[in-house]
């Protein structure tokens, strides 16, 4: 390649695409340089929000301009309107782990650097994912996303639950993208090209549809992001790994890692053939079901919440589903799941964080005995953590009812009514669990004999997120109209 | 000397297959990372069995090999991390068996 088509691959609207990236980058490698110079916490930590924020506003600045850059380098990434919608969410997934990560470790607080720098390479893997245009752009987004989430489930190294995560989320990981990998060979194979171009066009795509050797790779690739989502039959290895895992990095996975595969599902539904839209709808349902019924007998609340992310996960398929059997409304399905997909962020995030903050000052709070009577003793704790149980829930005036709505009437217009009334009965079902952490957090009382527990103050950091995310449920719930515009 | 494409995929099959089962039976952390690596190469070699199919004879289609560039590197770094995570759970367990791992239900 000579240094002139050099030129026309990576031009100034490349750059302009790839600014928020590689401020990332950027931000890694001198993260990384501040941990071995003789420089206080203070400024490594300065150093991860600036790079956050930077990371954001520059998205922002796509999102504001009128003239987006569109494909770029080579037609491999994709920056517009959405993907900077999606970034802006990573970066606030991100942001609220790692504020709630700040006070978290103990016997591990001398790795807090090592700890933020696999942190902040996990924004840039999912921006890659929900950017990529081609198969090794997602490629590179999704092991760069998933390597550093490998080590931090197994930071509390000394912990054997924590090293169990780890390994247990490193085998099926690989796994995963094994299968990707050899899914994308096959379509390759048979299509020659390894872009989603490939299936732009009504006719080519039929005709690649029809040759059993590339339905196999879209099957195997399916299966793997699939397995990202946590959608059914994929989804069991979901509660033990965010169980064991630290609870701000069970944040971050919660959080970031869905909402890439969704990004990159939204891209890519065009690889999937129309009439897939029934069995998509069908593994929706599925996962619900599966989700909610084993989070009702959870008695620990981080696995009742792992069980009802992959619940939402199934939700949100569900909007996926309906924008593959035609929702005659265009782009409704893709802004019901940004909108799904930004509530489910800051709340989810917001209620792991404030069982991360419990958990330091030594409650007994992964269990639901161990919530009883908070709202006694932290009555403010106890309201935020309300508010997130009724966003998830779905209860009206929060963020997570609007989009339950956004993204069931996208089943609705695409003639899936029956779908879309079975997941509306399995969230009622949902409310039995939600509700019985807000009944053990406000009537019942400490059991007795359990020891008094002294309430540190909260770091300035943790109260900061949780205010933000009680802030962003209200906000979605009660003026939505300002998100929608901006989408 | 030089293989028709067609061996080469139906070998790679071949090897997929195998890592999968391998996966799917032994129990031992370190030969389940084996069988990844198999699973990864079996990738690599339809890759490039592909990319002959796809190229003429003046014009390599270069997307395959590009490919397998990547997964060779991104591999490695994957290897690292397992490699870190078993020695994390031997140094626990003294035992680098998966059934080892049975902390928590699943």
């Amino acid at each position: 390649m000579n240094p002139q088509s050099l030129q026309t691959y990576f031009d100034g609207a490349a750059f302009v695409a790839l600014s928020p990236l590689i401020v990332i980058a950027l931000g890694l490698l001198l993260l990384l340089l501040s941990s071995v110079l003789p420089v206080g916490r203070s400024v490594s930590n300065l150093l991860m929000l600036g790079t956050l924020l930077g990371s954001a506003a520059l998205h922002a600045r796509i999102l504001a301009s009128e003239q987006v850059p569109g494909l770029v380098v080579g037609r491999s990434y994709a920056a517009d309107h959405t993907s900077a919608i999606w970034g802006i969410l990573f970066v606030l997934g991100t942001l609220i782990a790692w504020l709630y990560s700040l006070r978290y470790y103990e016997d591990e607080r001398a790795f807090q650097t090592e700890h933020d720098v696999l942190m902040l390479a996990t924004p840039l893997g999912m921006m890659l994912m929900a950017g990529a245009h081609d198969l090794i752009v997602f490629f590179i987004g999704l092991e760069l996303l998933s390597i550093p989430l490998y080590a931090l489930a197994a930071f509390r190294r000394s912990r054997t639950k924590s090293v169990e995560a780890g390994l247990k989320y490193f085998l099926l990981g690989a796994f995963g993208a094994a299968f990707f990998l050899y899914g994308s060979a096959l379509i390759y194979t048979t299509t020659g090209s390894i872009s989603l171009d490939a299936f732009a066009d009504d006719a080519r795509r039929s005709a690649i549809l029809g040759e059993p050797l590339a339905l196999a790779g879209i099957a195997l690739v399916a299966a793997s992001v699939f397995f990202k989502i946590s959608a059914f039959p994929f989804h069991l290895w979901v509660p033990d790994v965010y169980e064991g895992s630290p609870t701000p990095v069970t944040a971050l996975m919660a959080t970031g890692t869905k909402a890439a595969a969704f990004a990159f599902l939204m891209n890519a539904a065009v690889i999937l053939p129309h009439s897939a839209a029934n069995s998509v709808a069908l593994i929706a349902l599925l996962t619900m079901a599966a989700g909610n019924f084993a989070a009702l007998v959870q008695t620990d609340v981080k696995r009742m919440l792992a069980y009802s992310g992959i619940a939402h996960a199934g939700t949100l398929l569900l909007a996926v589903a309906g924008s593959l059997a035609g929702d005659p409304k265009a782009g409704a399905a893709l802004e019901a799941s940004l909108f799904y997909m930004g509530a489910y962020v800051a709340t989810a995030g917001g209620a792991f964080g404030l069982l991360a903050l419990l958990e330091r000052d030594g409650e007994h709070t992964t269990t639901l005995d161990g919530l009883r009577g908070l709202g006694q003793r932290r009555p403010v704790i106890a309201a935020a953590l309300t508010l997130f149980m009724l966003s998830l829930g779905g209860i009206p005036a929060t963020g997570g009812f609007l989009g339950k709505y956004l993204v069931f009437s996208v089943a609705v217009r695409a003639d899936m009514t029956i779908y879309a009334a079975l997941g509306v009965l399995l969230s009622v079902v949902a409310l039995g669990y939600y509700l019985r952490v807000v009944i053990a957090m406000w009537m019942q009382s400490q059991p007795e004999g359990s020891p008094s527990v002294d309430s540190k103050p909260v770091a300035l950091a943790a109260t900061f997120a949780s205010a933000v995310c009680a802030a962003l449920v209200l906000w979605m719930g009660i003026l939505p109209r300002w998100f929608l515009d901006t989408m | 000397m030089s293989f028709p494409p067609e061996h080469l995929l139906l070998l790679s099959a071949a090897l997929f297959a195998l890592g999968v089962l391998g996966f799917l039976i032994r129990r031992n952390v370190i030969v389940s990372l084996m069988c990844i690596e198999l699973m990864l190469n079996a990738a690599n070699l339809t890759f490039l069995a592909a990319s002959r199919l796809h190229s003429g004879s003046e014009t390599p289609d270069l997307q395959g090999p590009i490919f397998t560039i990547f997964v060779i590197t991104v591999a490695a770094a994957e290897a690292a991390v397992g490699l870190a995570l078993i020695i994390a759970l031997y140094r626990l367990k003294q035992s680098a068996d998966i059934d080892a791992t049975t902390e928590m239900k699943g």
